[in-house]
């Protein structure tokens, strides 16, 4: 009865996107096709806030055999994707609406976009919920196929230059996450040779019999691989493309979410090499990569000229720091790295929806031609201030709180080289970062603007978005806390059977 | 009996290593079509001998698969969508590294994965032996090809050869990870090599070149 109840609910969970994109292709219509997806994402939602309560209490639930396994962690990673999701496609509605009224896409886009979408959610939701981690590699390739689509809606040089070069660099990267993989399964066939031998729950299981050598060779070929698809530097090079290219409620989710899925197979096999070889291997290999990828970010947004690329380097710096959190281990490191996970999901989304209405109205993405924001659209600007504050990690908003304990778990674990460096990268963002802000949000604008908010639909996604970042600034929700503490004891070596 | 079997495990190999150097000396893309047929059809054939040698009838399923997608299906409806493209945007004009230092690169990267396979403890077994190393030397030398050619399409190119390095490689190791998986692996390359064929398509248009020096419009400075 129980298994019957678990497979219910992962049937149940998957079902939304899939119908939803069925009933885009069928129905077609413009204002129809929209709400339909709304309502697959709010379904979702719901359904996850359920699964997640059940897991706060119950703390894993497994599902058809052992084929679905949904522990702590990939509760954390579903509520991000469920969140993001809703809100996104609440702000598509609008988006989409006006790219059709000003004649950037057609009737034909429209039926696309909103299929891609749906699939693209269901991708994302299969990648954390997946106990055999061959799926979970076929299902990060497919979220890249379908995303790429995404990126491609529009006809225009730069989308279909970031789409190639989206395709070739995550597929090339990801082909080294398979290698990996491959690796860990050898490894683990070698002193088991069961039928499930490719499940996460296994390995981590036999994990203490691995070959050393084969483990750390593999863990390489992982953190290339599922690094590249996070984005972490110096595989990088094609996120600020693809994600300034991207219809910007996609950019939301490929920032939001996407990045955090890839680092989801990084986490899941870094508990693998941590059990088998002990964590200093696969930590330090982590923590080299984020202070590259701070690094880098900060000397990029440094010389920035187009909004969203800067957004799109920021979220470089933030996995940086998540992989920071992770690699520096203890439980208030990895605490911190999956609040920030958590927080950066709702703080990106938010600057890319401002970012989106912004564009739109000022029709132009470089800084130098948007000013006087504030006084344009008061609304919109106010939610894009508060969302750059809280993205720079100022008081009292979310993202403070999560660095704070990243960067404490640092000194705590000795790390003073790397903790130094980060905090020098960190104050460089910071202050370059906030000059680029205030010059966009404040002055005069450079033309005569009619005044007025892209619509309530754009401003609900990001008043749900700003409310969140406030909100999480005080105070995390007790069952959240639960849940991240439950998934950091699980990163950092125990709480699985 | 041991000892011909071990030599059909060496001479399928090395005739794998050969339609990869194909792929190397040659210059237009039908060529490369033509050279990755040939090399789809021995890693078919190869994958069928692993699955004689091991007796692991799901297998043969896979090397079935390979021979009808990556032999048939992937290079038609390459063909098809590069039949309408100009014919000067199928010849590249020349590669960053020339074709004959293109060749002892790759001879070098033979070497090198057979060095690298050494110093990893795999346990021993003809199979291993035989295929690891051309494995990991076609891994190498598929990215070898993406870098290093200037065209698009030879990008798509060095892409299935990484794959089918990847794939014999995951054969060869651990002989096949489930077939659930290996499905899952083999409809992803399908659709990626169906989108990138539309993209292909639009870049050819829009840019009106296939030349990967032209995209180069999103920059940060």
């Amino acid at each position: 009865m129980d298994t019957l109840i678990s497979n219910l609910t992962i049937i149940f969970l998957l079902l939304p996107p899939i119908v939803g994109a069925g009933l885009v292709t069928v129905l077609k219509k413009k204002r129809t096709i929209g709400i339909i997806t709304i309502c697959s994402a709010s379904l979702i939602l719901i359904q996850v806030l359920f699964l997640v309560s059940k897991i706060v209490s119950e703390k894993t639930v497994t599902a058809f055999g052992n084929a679905f396994y949904v522990d702590s962690l990939s509760a954390v990673i579903l509520l991000s994707v469920s969140v993001v999701g809703f809100v996104a496609a609440l702000y598509s509605k609008n988006y989409m609406g006006r790219q059709y009224d000003n004649g950037t896409v057609d009737d034909k886009h429209i039926v696309r976009y909103y299929q891609g979408f749906n699939v693209f959610l269901l991708t994302m939701l299969v990648v954390p919920i997946a106990n055999n981690l061959g799926i979970m590699w076929v299902m990060i390739e497919a979220t890249t196929l379908v995303s790429v689509l995404l990126i491609m809606l529009y006809f225009k040089e730069n989308a279909i230059e970031a789409a190639w070069k989206y395709l070739i660099i995550a597929t090339v990267g990801l082909s080294f996450a398979l290698v990996g993989t491959v690796f860990f399964y050898y490894a683990n066939i070698n002193v088991n040779s069961s039928e499930d031998a490719m499940n996460w729950t296994g390995m981590v299981h036999n994990a203490k019999l691995f070959d050393p050598n084969l483990v750390k060779i593999a863990f390489v070929f992982i953190l290339v691989g599922f690094g590249t698809k996070a984005g972490l530097a110096p595989m990088h090079t094609w996120l600020p493309d693809a994600h300034s290219e991207a219809p910007t409620p996609v950019s939301a989710v490929l920032s939001g979410v996407l990045l955090n899925c890839a680092f989801y197979g990084i986490v899941r096999f870094h508990i693998v090499s941590s059990v088998s070889i002990g964590p200093g291997f696969s930590n330090q290999l982590l923590i080299i990569l984020a202070v590259v990828s701070i690094g880098i970010a900060a000397a990029s947004i440094y010389f920035q000229k187009d909004m969203k690329r800067m957004l799109a380097y920021s979220s470089v710096e933030h996995m940086g720091l998540i992989s920071l959190g992770i690699g520096f281990g203890g439980l208030f490191g990895i605490f911190g790295a999956l609040l920030q996970i958590v927080n950066h999901a709702m703080t990106k989304p938010l600057m890319f929806f401002a970012s989106g209405s912004i564009s739109q109205k000022y029709e132009a993405k470089a800084m130098s031609k948007i000013k006087g924001i504030i006084t344009v659209m008061p609304v919109t600007g106010i939610l894009f201030l508060i969302g750059g504050l809280a993205l720079v990690g100022m008081p009292p908003f979310n993202i403070f709180l999560s660095e704070f304990m990243i960067l404490s778990s640092g000194f705590k674990s000795g790390q003073f080289v790397a903790t130094s460096l980060v905090i020098l990268f960190l104050v460089i963002t910071f202050a370059v970062f906030l000059r680029h802000l205030v010059k966009m949000i404040f002055g005069t604008p450079l033309l005569e603007m009619k005044k007025g908010e892209m619509g309530k639909l754009a401003i609900i996604p990001m008043a749900v978005l700003c409310s969140l970042v406030v909100i999480f600034g005080f105070y995390v929700p007790t069952q959240l806390q639960t849940l991240i503490q439950n998934a950091s004891t699980i990163i950092s070596g125990g709480g699985f059977a | 009996m041991e000892t011909i079997q071990f030599d059909v495990l060496t001479i399928s190999g090395a005739m794998l290593l050969i339609a990869t150097f194909g792929i190397v000396v040659t210059r237009g893309f039908m060529d490369w079509l033509n050279a990755y047929r040939y090399q789809s059809i021995v890693l078919s054939a190869i994958t069928a001998i692993i699955g004689y040698v091991t007796g692991i009838w799901e297998i043969y399923i896979a090397a079935g698969l390979t021979l009808v997608i990556k032999s048939i299906i992937i290079p038609k409806v390459l063909t098809y969508v590069t039949r309408k493209l100009e014919i000067e945007f199928k010849l590249e004009t020349n590669p960053y590294v020339s074709i004959r230092a293109s060749v002892i690169i790759s001879a070098l990267l033979v070497a090198l994965s057979y060095f690298l396979i050494q110093q990893i403890p795999f346990k021993s077994d003809q199979i291993v032996n035989a295929y690891l190393p051309v494995s990991m030397a076609q891994f190498f030398i598929g990215l070898f090809v993406l870098v290093n050619r200037r065209t698009v399409l030879s990008q798509v190119v060095g892409l299935l050869i990484i794959e089918n390095g990847l794939f014999l490689f995951a054969m060869a190791l651990t002989h096949g990870v489930s077939l659930l998986i290996e499905i899952g692996i083999f409809v992803d390359i399908l659709v990626g090599i169906l989108i990138s064929s539309i993209l292909l398509f639009r870049i050819s248009q829009t840019f009106d070149s296939l030349d990967v020096g032209k995209l180069e419009n999103l920059r940060d400075d």
